[in-house]
């Protein structure tokens, strides 16, 4: 990286999208885009106003009409001069604004480079750069909110008072040996232990929040099993169909792969295709039956659908029965406008009509209760969506589990400190205070903005 | 600052020369404080005095005084530093203002003491005095924090305080390189230095001389403008009793360094003749005392008691009722003190729900009936501290021989200075102790004695001594100090030691006797007992990883037939000590090990694994220590970094990443940005 250079990239997704936005960052952003804009309306260059424009090619023609938007240093994602400038989505117009942008003097911006400038100039600090990743890469509202939760520090702030404590306990050990001379009272090892336990609790509940936060950032795959003919075929288009709008919404959403996804309470959901089972003949049904058994295995969840209107079978029972023993599962009653038999009834059924759509929305929080930590975590009580913080977590939580332990065994609490501070490391990293070449190489490298 | 009244002020306060009343001076040209009485030098008199023959009366031709070394003061800084000095070979002065009261006790009688104690044992293992001397004339000797592990064992002993000067000028009077002068040094002399520095070149006095000298020591305690607050009244002075250093406090303020005024207090002592001792609990030495230095063997000296004492809600409301008089209230000291050592009128004010707060009655000597109020430290009115010590039952007819009182003086910002103690901008000049913003007579001592080393290495133009965080309390005291400075009396406390496990007092002459030996500070009896204790270490270790325990053969350790452990795995078992292998050894050995080497083992053994936690712990911290930045670094060039931040960095010039890191303020996304930076520049210059 260098300071003083100007560097440009797309900043949407790859593919052919409504608008695509061409970024350009750097003391020279404007001069670089003056070289292949024309102002339409003669004012130009007021910061933080959108502008219509002209994109011209090398010879003065119009390329594509546009929309630029200047953002004057310090006041922008990086804090330097940035030039957005929203083309109509074509790649061959991107490209031709990135390379009139090249010939003019810009820098191809390398992965991640207006997030590290922006981080290197301070405005925003290590938890942010990582959670505007996940905002980038959100494909859906939910996802989009606790992104935006995060870079708002909804983790660092659920961490704060937790760390409080843990400093408060340390403060109390610390003094304890520093000030022995002095009239003060050593802590006990229950009132050391009635410390440690509040913490832990609260550093268990957000490092179990990674569960759901993981399923709200990877997206949670559902196999819908069953036997043939009961109906998961049209129960997938039901759940696909009623979330196909608010898919198409949300920016950034993949399209190619729309198809299999839906959004479920706004957590991602990856349909998976059971056609090998909905196929079988009775000559090959024992070969599908493993196959729904390997999708089962490979899913977050498994709707294991019967018809509600006919006697369950041994076919049935065996799917239940297997889809219970690997994870967590639904049982669902497809059919009930056919009529629900009295075993379907009392067997916890979730009893919906794929045709109907009746019992649809039961089903559907039926799910998000089945996925949620006892149901309860919300966004704003702070989720973790990285594997990186889930890991500092639980690496805080295993030293708070020595701290425990050294209480018990009585140990001296220059030794138990040992394990109070190997617990708070880990918070110091989740909240920006630690800072190291391997996660800034890390972060950095796998960061794709602007491209 | 206090200089009300001096007549020199007058005009620029650059100008030191007297140009007041001629009538006033002397025959021999030589100005001094008009009498020698103890409480005269605060009042209306002229601190004049004679800096290049006084106005038509020239100096007879001086003999030339040249030194390699001028040390200012004779604290306990002071006499670290020239000692050292002296020791390594250097031609050298020891400059104080009272010859009489070389490492006078200013504040508690007593060395060492959670952490203390530690430094003097580093102090001891590098070659310096205050150990031997605080051993010789040790009169209650106690080895505090035993309820925890050996990390944080730390030897604390009560002195007598006028044997302590005394044994300490008799150390410093047997080195043959080293001379006392008895003066007030005025001004330093300093030449530009072809770096574009200073350069010191030699201390001129205010009897007119001028010691030349290739470096320099000041350590001038609370002396530096000093001014004494009791109750509404206030004078300038040192120590009670003595006269403040007010023309070198003017002279080192026009330097265009950073100064800051702090304030330390004492509290009142009494005679223990009117003291009602059986109304307190008394507080024993050890029954086997823990010496401090490496070289001194058993202590056989009897011991005293001191006692404890508490106020009580009489006293509170003593104190409450004339809180409006208190300097420390009336807004008359603005020094910032210690938050550790606060005033009783600050501990009654801050923790109003405490109901009592504990003293200590501690004798100040053998010979001596003064009883030193440990917790009691104050700058109330006489009649207010008459009165709270007349509220304690058993205190209630005691009288008091020397009121409590504050003193503010004079420091530096810290972070004018390098790693080696020396001004960054003025080579040659050392400085140590209060002045550098600390407090405490082990801070000052090791501070004076790496000062003295520095300043011997500097004439011998060889690279300075740098102790390093992971090496000792020592490295820990000058990194802090330089790193983030001192807004209050720094005071050393194990807590700030990241690698607290490792850095003990059993292992203290281990760490750093090699350290001393290097710098010439060692005697050959040290290093030659040192080295056997070494080895006598290193040869209990092998037996101990290359011995079975056996149910038969150490019938005393009750272990059953099939459990035969190595005998240090046995060791890190709950409840094992080494004492109980001493059958074991001496077979082995042929010879029951010394007690030092036995603590060191046992406790490398019993905290292995929490050694090598630590050290994983600490290796980050190594790390990036050893990410130099480059000196002359421009942190202009480097986008990104608050100009709040560049600030920091810039004044204190850290040498490493992990120096910098530690500057309050800076943030980890400015070390980030920096080390990206590193990284840049890394890249670019090895592209060249």
């Amino acid at each position: 990286m260098t300071a003083g250079d100007t560097i440009v990239a797309i900043s949407t997704p790859p593919g052919v999208g409504g608008i695509g936005v061409v970024r350009l960052s750097g003391p020279a952003a404007r001069e670089v885009a003056s070289a292949f804009l024309r102002f339409d309306h003669g004012h130009q260059w007021q910061a933080r106003i959108a502008e219509l424009a002209s994109l011209i090619d090398e010879g003065g023609a119009l390329v594509d009409q546009v929309v630029v938007t200047w953002f004057a240093a310090p006041r922008s994602y990086t804090a330097e001069d940035v030039v957005e400038i929203s083309c109509h989505g074509s790649p061959v117009v991107l490209r031709h604004s990135i390379d009139r942008a090249l010939a003019a003097g810009a820098r191809l911006a390398e992965p991640g480079e207006f997030t590290l400038r922006a981080f290197v100039n301070g405005r925003i600090s290590l938890p942010e750069a990582e959670a505007v990743h996940d905002l980038i890469t959100a494909t859906t509202l939910h996802q989009a909110k606790i992104a935006a939760q995060q870079l708002g520090g909804s983790v660092s702030r659920a961490i704060a008072p937790l760390k409080a404590q843990l400093l408060e306990l340390v403060a109390l050990l610390e003094a304890g040996i520093d000030f022995a001379e002095d009239d003060i009272d050593v802590a006990s090892a229950s009132d050391i232990l009635a410390r440690i336990r509040p913490i832990r609790l609260g550093i268990d509940r957000l490092a179990a929040s990674y569960a759901y936060g993981k399923l709200v950032h990877d997206g949670l795959t559902l196999a819908i099993v069953g036997r043939p003919n009961v109906g998961k075929s049209s129960l997938f288009n039901c759940l696909l169909e009623q979330d196909r709008a608010i898919v198409t919404e949300i920016p950034g959403t993949t399209r190619d792969t729309v198809s299999e996804r839906a959004s479920i309470g706004g957590i991602p959901v990856k349909l998976v295709d059971t056609a090998g089972v909905r196929e079988a003949t009775d000559k090959v049904e024992k070969l599908g039956v493993e196959r729904s058994y390997q999708a089962m295995a490979d899913s977050g969840l498994t709707l294991v659908v019967v018809d509600a209107s006919q006697p369950l079978t041994a076919e049935d029972v065996s799917l239940l029965e297997k889809a219970g023993s690997q994870g967590p599962s639904i049982a669902v009653a497809n059919k009930c406008d056919l009529g629900i038999t009295a075993e379907v009834r009392g067997g916890g059924f979730t009893p919906v009509s794929a045709i109907s759509g009746d019992g649809i929305d039961a089903l559907r929080r039926a799910i998000l209760q089945a996925i949620s930590p006892q149901g309860t975590i919300s966004p704003e009580s702070g989720l973790i969506t990285s594997l990186r913080h889930e890991r500092l977590l639980r690496e805080c939580l295993e030293a708070l589990d020595h701290a425990a332990l050294a209480v018990e065994s009585g140990l001296p609490h220059e030794l138990l400190l040992l394990d109070c501070y190997a617990a708070l490391r880990p918070i110091d990293a989740l909240t920006g205070a630690t800072t190291a070449d391997d996660i800034l190489n890390r972060i950095f490298s796998t960061f794709c903005i602007g491209k | 600052m206090g200089h009300a009244g001096a007549a020199w002020v007058a005009g620029s306060g650059v100008h030191l020369f007297h140009r007041g009343a001629l009538s006033e001076a002397p025959a021999n040209g030589v100005f001094a404080a008009s009498a020698a009485d103890d409480q005269n030098f605060h009042g209306n008199i002229s601190y004049s005095y004679n800096k290049l023959g006084y106005l038509g009366f020239p100096l007879r031709p001086m003999r030339q005084h040249s030194y390699d070394v001028v040390v200012v003061g004779a604290g306990h800084a002071g006499c670290e530093a020239a000692r050292a000095c002296a020791r390594m070979g250097l031609k050298t002065a020891i400059v104080t203002m009272n010859i009489d009261l070389v490492a006078q006790m200013s504040c508690n009688p007593a060395i060492g003491g959670i952490a203390k104690g530690h430094l003097v044992r580093e102090i001891d293992a590098l070659g310096g005095v205050m150990g031997e001397v605080a051993d010789d004339v040790g009169i209650q000797f106690r080895l505090l924090n035993t309820s925890r592990g050996p990390a944080v064992w730390s030897p604390r002993a009560q002195m007598d305080k006028k044997q302590y000067r005394v044994r300490m000028r008799q150390v410093l009077e047997a080195e043959p390189n080293l001379r006392f002068v008895q003066a007030e040094a005025a001004e330093l002399v300093l030449a530009s230095a072809v770096n574009g520095h200073r350069r010191i070149t030699g201390v001129l006095l205010r009897d007119g001389r001028t010691l030349g000298c290739g470096a320099a020591v000041v350590t001038t305690g609370t002396f530096l403008n000093g001014m004494a607050h009791i109750g509404e009244s206030k004078y300038n002075c040192g120590r009670s009793g003595e006269a403040p250093a007010n023309l070198l406090g003017t002279f080192l303020r026009s330097l265009g360094l950073q100064w800051t005024r702090l304030k330390t207090g004492t509290p009142p002592r009494l005679d223990g003749r009117t003291i009602r001792w059986e109304c307190f609990e008394p507080q024993l030495g050890d029954a086997d005392p823990v010496p401090f230095s490496f070289m001194t063997g058993r202590i056989e000296r009897p011991q005293v008691a001191c006692h404890i004492a508490y106020t009580n809600e009489d006293t509170r409301r003593v104190i409450h009722e004339s809180l409006a008089r208190s300097p420390l209230y009336s807004g008359q000291i603005e020094g910032i003190g210690p938050r550790y050592c606060p005033s009783i009128e600050d501990k009654i004010v801050k923790f109003p729900d405490k109901p009592r707060h504990q003293l200590f009655l501690e004798p100040e000597g053998l010979d001596t009936y003064e009883v030193y109020v440990n917790g009691m430290s104050t700058s109330m009115p006489v009649d207010v501290q008459e009165g709270m010590l007349s509220t304690i039952p058993g205190l209630a007819e005691a009288e008091m021989i020397r009121p409590g009182y504050a003193i503010e003086y004079d420091a530096i910002d810290p972070r004018e200075l390098s790693h080696a103690l020396e001004v960054k901008s003025i080579d040659g000049l050392f400085l140590a102790g209060q002045i550098n913003g600390t407090s405490g007579y082990e801070e000052a001592g090791c501070q004076g004695l790496l000062a003295g080393i520095n300043a011997a290495h500097r004439i011998a133009g060889k690279d300075p001594l740098l102790l390093k965080r992971t090496d000792g309390y020592a490295g820990i005291l000058v990194d802090d100090l330089v790193t983030k400075g001192a807004d209050e009396p720094y005071r050393m406390f194990t807590s700030r030691a990241e690698y607290r496990l490792h850095l003990r007092i059993d292992n203290a002459d281990e760490r750093l006797t090699k350290v001393g030996h290097v710098a010439g500070l060692v005697s050959g009896e040290r290093w030659e007992r040192f080295q056997a204790k070494q080895q006598e270490k290193e040869a209990l270790r092998r037996m101990l990883e290359s011995t079975r325990a056996d149910s038969k053969r150490h019938p005393e350790l009750g272990l059953s037939t099939d459990d035969r452990p190595l005998l240090s795995e046995w060791l890190r078992r709950p409840g094992a000590r080494i004492g109980a292998l001493s059958g074991v050894m001496i077979e082995a050995l042929g010879h029951m090990p010394q007690l030092g080497a036995l603590q060191t083992v046992e406790t490398e053994f019993k905290y292995a694994g929490y050694l090598d936690q630590q050290d994983r712990m600490v290796r980050r911290m190594k790390d990036s220590e050893e990410r130099r930045i480059p000196r002359g670094f421009v942190y202009d060039g480097v986008p990104g970094l608050s100009r709040e931040v560049r600030d920091k960095l810039k004044r204190v010039g850290p040498a490493t990443l992990g120096q910098a890191a530690r500057i309050p303020g800076v943030t980890p996304a400015a070390i980030s940005v920096l080390d990206v930076y590193l990284t840049i520049r890394e890249g670019a210059d090895s592209d060249v």
